[in-house]
């Protein structure tokens, strides 16, 4: 034996950029995360080749995910085309030789930034959310070493109080996206900021969602089937977003969460901000068929 | 068709990459080693930021980044997550450094001496308009000593411990694949002596300044005395396989170890090293730690406040983030202002007559 038969020849990188023992751990950290639903697992975070802040965190969980038959797609704020959706894409897809794709039903892996797609996801397939703060107690809390003992000892009294505070001010709770939520009934989560309109479809769903972030160094996942129920009062039910009966002016599809674009006559237009749910509608409306998978909301309506 | 499926975001970040690219025009390694002579200081202030000391690597990575400090670290540390740990060097000790500059405030003489070395602190800061003129700036030469200044000097602290000014507690040694690593581990609170020296070390100079410079002004607890700063030159000592420690080469360090009069009747200490020359900083870094024990949470000099946010990293990258497009946030915002609008119409306040 001599080390020439044991060593490989020199490579500028590792596969999926990041080094095996980056790797090992980021492992560990995430079947940590599967085992305690919504617990956040503390991890090193490595340094890759983008801003800490654009998505650091899904990028390592992903890159640490990707094999050479994976299908990948990203999202950033529901569009598949943005620069920084483009950027990531590209550059998963050269370290890793993965296909990308924007078709929600074809990809194994997501990473998306504040959204979940229109499209229901499968077992097969893991949803990867970035996340700009993961601690939900930051807006009472801002001391890191007390939050986590506040976690510790399920502590959420002053997050209610938050939500009771904006009825008694607004008559309505004001919390916009990255609405708190209770993970299989123990520990709080910010769903990273997805809309409110997103927060039912991590419910008992049928795939894996990981949260990571990259520069706050933390990841908590939601494993399948595990419940998710944002913090309301019994008496106030929760609101999602009033888009139920909005029109996309470009594919005529109604029903999903919509970005509005405002009109120099001052009125506003709206479109899917799920890209390519918009895209597909168009296809199919123009005879090019296409499949658009089953989706969460019917009709603007959650099935119960 | 009504709607393609463009391809418009790929091809307009390609052309604004070239379009800063075009700004920098074209680098070889002439402008690399005109960076790395010329600018040594940056060169050492990146090369602690980045934890990386590789001086042809930090003067290529400023060239890229046409000189934007924070581009040029994130460069240095996501090649440093490519690169293999090979080993761990043998921990360097004070009185084996090679040292270039050594002062004391605490004390007018100190055994071994003050020792200058290259100091600006008592130049005249005063343009040399004439290099723009054509003539060129040539730096009077250096008189040597008539003895030379020892190259090895001895720790301040360890002599103040022996005069009982200073606690001396047990040395605690710890194997080296056992030392915590900031790069390989989350930084926790309360963090590990180690990753809070690592943190200190890989901290942002600008950001350091700001936060210790609020102590230095009164938001801490504890007025800093430099007890000892020094400019030097450590030896990587590494072990070979087959047993031999032998020299890999040597880093240039700074360190400071500041002081301040404790309860407890002894003198407490701040320390802070860095890789680099850089004076600034772990003055500053010495600061902080003098001032972490029993601060209020939420204080500038509070471990968890200056450590999250002196890293330089994650704060520039998060503060430019903010330039991604957030309208699905947004609009959730706005969607749950105007529901509140609609249910309870804003009454114009009436002004009492």
């Amino acid at each position: 034996m001599t080390i020439a038969t044991l060593t490989r020849p020199w490579e500028a990188m590792s596969y999926g950029f990041l080094d095996a023992s980056a790797k090992r751990e980021l492992r560990r950290k995430m079947l940590k995360a599967i085992a305690v639903p919504g617990c956040q697992m503390p991890y090193a975070s490595r340094e890759v080749p983008m801003a800490r802040g654009w998505g650091t965190g899904g990028l390592q969980v992903t890159l640490t995910l990707l094999k050479p038959s994976s299908v990948v797609k990203v999202i950033d704020q529901g569009a598949d085309d943005s620069v920084n959706a483009a950027s990531i894409r590209s550059f998963l897809s050269k370290v890793s030789g993965a296909r990308e794709t924007w078709d929600t039903t074809e990809a194994t892996l997501i990473q998306s930034r504040h959204r979940i797609p229109e499209e229901r996801l499968r077992g097969d397939q893991v949803l990867v959310l970035q996340v700009p703060n993961p601690e939900p107690l930051r807006p009472v809390e801002p001391n890191m070493s007390v939050a986590r003992q506040m976690h510790a000892d399920a502590d959420y009294g002053r997050l209610w109080l938050i939500l009771y505070e904006q009825i008694v001010r607004s008559g309505r709770v004001m919390q916009g996206a990255a609405y708190p939520s209770l993970v299989n009934g123990r520990h709080v989560i910010t769903p990273s900021p997805i809309p409110r309109w997103d927060v039912p479809k991590l419910h008992m769903a049928q795939h894996l969602t990981f949260l990571s972030a990259g520069r706050e160094k933390r990841l908590y996942a939601v494993p399948p089937f595990t419940k998710v129920e944002p913090l309301v009062f019994s008496d106030v039910p929760y609101q999602v977003e009033d888009h139920a009966a909005l029109t996309c002016h470009r594919s005529g599809v109604t029903g999903y969460f919509m970005n509005e674009i405002p009109q120099d006559d001052g009125s506003s237009q709206f479109e899917l901000s799920d890209s390519h749910l918009g895209i597909k509608a168009i296809r199919r409306a123009e005879g090019e068929g296409g499949r658009i998978g089953p989706t969460w909301y019917e009709n603007g309506k959650m099935p119960q | 068709m009504a709607y393609v499926a463009t391809r418009g975001g790929e091809r307009a970040i390609d052309q604004s990459e070239r379009l800063y690219r075009a700004e920098l025009g074209r680098i070889d390694a002439a402008r690399v080693a005109e960076i790395r002579h010329a600018l040594p200081m940056l060169i050492d202030r990146v090369m602690g930021e980045a934890s990386l000391y590789e001086p042809d690597l930090a003067a290529l990575a400023l060239a890229q980044s046409g000189g934007d400090l924070y581009e040029a670290v994130l460069l240095l540390r996501a090649w440093r997550t490519t690169q293999p740990r090979l080993t761990i060097a043998d921990p360097v000790l004070q009185d084996q450094l090679f040292t270039h500059r050594r002062i004391s405030a605490a004390f007018k003489d100190i055994p071994g001496g003050q020792i200058l070395g290259p100091s600006l602190d008592y130049a005249h800061r005063i343009l040399a308009t004439d290099v723009l003129r054509g003539v060129p700036f040539v730096p009077p030469p250096v008189d040597p000593a008539p003895v030379a200044a020892p190259a090895q000097q001895p720790s301040l602290a360890a002599w103040q411990k022996a005069q009982g000014l200073v606690a001396d507690p047990a040395r605690a040694d710890v194997a080296p694949d056992d030392i915590p690593d900031l790069t390989r581990e989350p930084l926790l609170f309360p963090a590990k002596r180690a990753h809070t020296l690592q943190s200190l070390a890989r901290a942002d100079t600008g950001g350091m300044l700001a936060l210790g410079y609020s102590a230095m002004r009164g938001y801490g607890n504890a007025h800093p005395t430099v007890n000892e700063l020094r400019l030097a030159e450590a030896e990587v000592r590494v072990r070979h396989p087959s047993g031999t420690v032998f020299s890999a080469g040597r880093v240039k360090v700074s360190q400071a170890e500041v002081t301040s009069k404790g309860k407890s009747g002894l003198l407490e200490l701040g320390f802070c090293a860095t890789l680099g020359w850089n004076e600034v900083k772990v003055i500053s870094g010495a600061t902080l730690d003098l001032n972490a024990p029993g601060a209020a949470k939420g204080s500038p000099v509070e471990e968890e406040f200056f450590l999250y946010h002196t890293e330089p990293v994650e704060a520039s990258g998060f503060c430019i983030h903010f330039k991604l497009p957030h309208y699905v946030t947004f609009q959730s915002s706005l969607d749950a202002l105007r529901g509140a609008k609609a249910a309870a119409p804003i009454e114009p306040e009436k002004v009492p007559a």
